[in-house]
Order: structure tokens, then C-alpha cells, then sequence
């Protein structure tokens, strides 16, 4: 069972991510990436991570991809140009690609498993686990998160604000 | 040595990493072939799917929550990065149009 729940998944997420890459209007992009998500927040769901899961579809499927659709809207549906300006970028980047999937594939080849620690699995990756690291061993990073996005908040405020708008 | 148990049948990390890598590459090609700005910043949103994904699965393989805690960190720096770079492409695109991110070389000196 979990097994064909992982393959259907799967084949979800990379139809998904061929969809954001091969669709030329940015809405479809933005739509197919809703579908990625939602497959790997099964495939979270799969390895036992509940919060990650609850964080992934409010989070990326909800927020931050409100987002985009929302700057979609703002800017307009552009389609987008057929060929680019660089001759040999195609060629280049495809050589790249296979190049860095040879180097993942060997990477992954060479994986060593290290023995599992054996942690209570009942209790694997709730909510009560998961906020026990954050606000014990893991405080301090933890904190770091609302400073930088306490940053990237007035960053954004700064740059949508009008021109001559400078009170 | 690389299988967990879910839900009674057996998985295997390998898979996960796997397709974790084969949808980094995907994000990769985005990123390299497509022209609108906008649409390479969601390709970079996969690319850091792609990462959590390995994140959580290691994660699961060592019976270690300290994946999924970074995985969750890894998230709220996307969407932090997210926030700026479309203020930053709505603050262009107020000032002219730039489809083609060819179009936005004044760096370049």
C-alpha cells in the first residue's frame, strides 16, 4: 500500500515538475508547482513527518504560492518569448544538467546508512517532538528565523513602497 | 540496510533520494532554459522542495528528527527569499517591462 502511495506520488511530482519548466504561461507554472508540493507533502506524510507535512501545505501551497498567483495578477499573464538571445545556452545547459544528475546519481550510489538511532516512532515527527527540538536544543536557531523573516518583511515593504513616497 | 517500515510495507530511502535528485535537476533545467524572471524564481522554489525532500527523508532513515527540524528552517528561509525576490521583480516591472531576464544585464557595467 505505502509503496504504490509513494509511486503515484512520485509520478505526480515530476509530471508537476515538468509541467513548471514546459508550460509557457507563468500561471500553469505556478499551478503544476501547487501540484509538486502536494505530492511531496504525501511523500512527507509517508516518512512519518506530520508537522512537515501540516507546514508544507499551509506554508508553500497556501502562502507562498498565494503569492505568486498574486504577482501574476499584478503584473499581468505575460507569455513568455520563444528563444533567448544566447546560441549556445540549449547546449550548454543541457550538458550541464546531465553532467550535475551523473554527479547526483554517483553521489547517490555511494550513500553509506548509517544505523538508525531507534527513536520512539509513535511519537516520530509530531507536533509535541517537533516543538521540543525547536524550543529546546534548537532555541537559538529557531529565534534566528523570525529575525530574518522580520527582515525580509521590511525588505519587501521597502521595495513595493511609491515613488516620492519617502515619509 | 537502506529500508524503513511504513505502514506495514517497506520503503526504501534510495527511492526518495531519487526522485528528490530527478526533481532538483528538473528545477535546474528551469532555471537555465526559461527567460521570465518570474518564472525562474519558482523554479527555484522546486529546487528547494527537492532539498527538503532529502532532508526529511535522512531524516527518517536515522530516526533523527534534526532533518525534519532543518527542513522546516529550509522552508521559512524559501519563503523569505520568495517575499524579497517578487518585491523585487514587482519594483522592475513598475519601472519597464522585462520579460526576458536577458533584459536586465545594467550590472553587467
Amino acid at each position: 500500500m505505502a509503496i504504490a502511495i509513494f509511486f503515484i506520488a512520485a509520478a505526480l511530482a515530476v509530471a508537476g515538475g515538468i509541467g513548471v519548466i514546459a508550460f509557457r504561461q507563468p500561471l500553469r507554472s505556478v499551478l503544476s508547482l501547487v501540484v509538486v508540493m502536494i505530492a511531496l507533502s504525501i511523500l512527507f506524510l509517508l516518512l512519518s513527518a506530520q508537522f512537515v507535512f501540516v507546514a508544507q501545505i499551509i506554508v508553500y501551497a497556501g502562502a507562498v504560492m498565494v503569492l505568486f498567483l498574486f504577482v501574476i495578477a499584478l503584473l499581468g499573464p505575460a507569455k513568455e518569448i520563444g528563444k533567448g538571445r544566447l546560441r549556445f545556452q540549449p547546449w550548454l545547459s543541457a550538458l550541464f544538467v546531465l553532467a550535475l544528475f551523473g554527479l547526483l546519481w554517483a553521489m547517490l550510489q555511494g550513500v553509506q546508512y548509517r544505523q538508525p538511532e531507534q527513536a520512539d516512532l509513535s511519537t516520530f515527527g509530531t507536533v509535541q517532538s517537533i516543538g521540543i527540538g525547536l524550543f529546546t536544543k534548537y532555541l537559538y536557531p529557531f529565534e534566528l528565523t523570525s529575525i530574518l523573516l522580520l527582515v525580509a518583511a521590511i525588505g519587501a515593504i521597502y521595495l513595493s513602497r511609491r515613488e516620492g513616497d519617502d515619509r | 540496510m537502506s529500508t524503513f517500515d511504513a505502514g506495514g510495507s517497506q520503503l526504501d530511502t534510495s527511492w526518495f533520494l531519487l526522485l528528490a535528485a530527478v526533481l532538483f535537476i528538473l528545477g535546474t533545467v528551469g532555471v537555465l532554459v526559461r527567460r521570465n524572471p518570474l518564472v525562474i524564481l519558482i523554479c527555484i522554489e522546486l529546487m528547494l522542495n527537492a532539498a527538503n525532500l532529502t532532508l526529511v527523508a535522512f531524516s527518517r532513515q536515522l530516526q533523527n528528527l534534526e532533518g525534519q527540524l532543518f527542513a522546516l528552517m529550509s522552508m521559512t528561509v524559501a519563503a523569505a527569499e520568495a517575499v524579497v525576490g517578487l518585491a523585487i521583480l514587482v519594483d522592475i516591472f513598475r519601472h519597464r517591462d522585462a520579460e526576458d531576464v536577458d533584459d536586465l544585464s545594467e550590472l553587467k557595467g
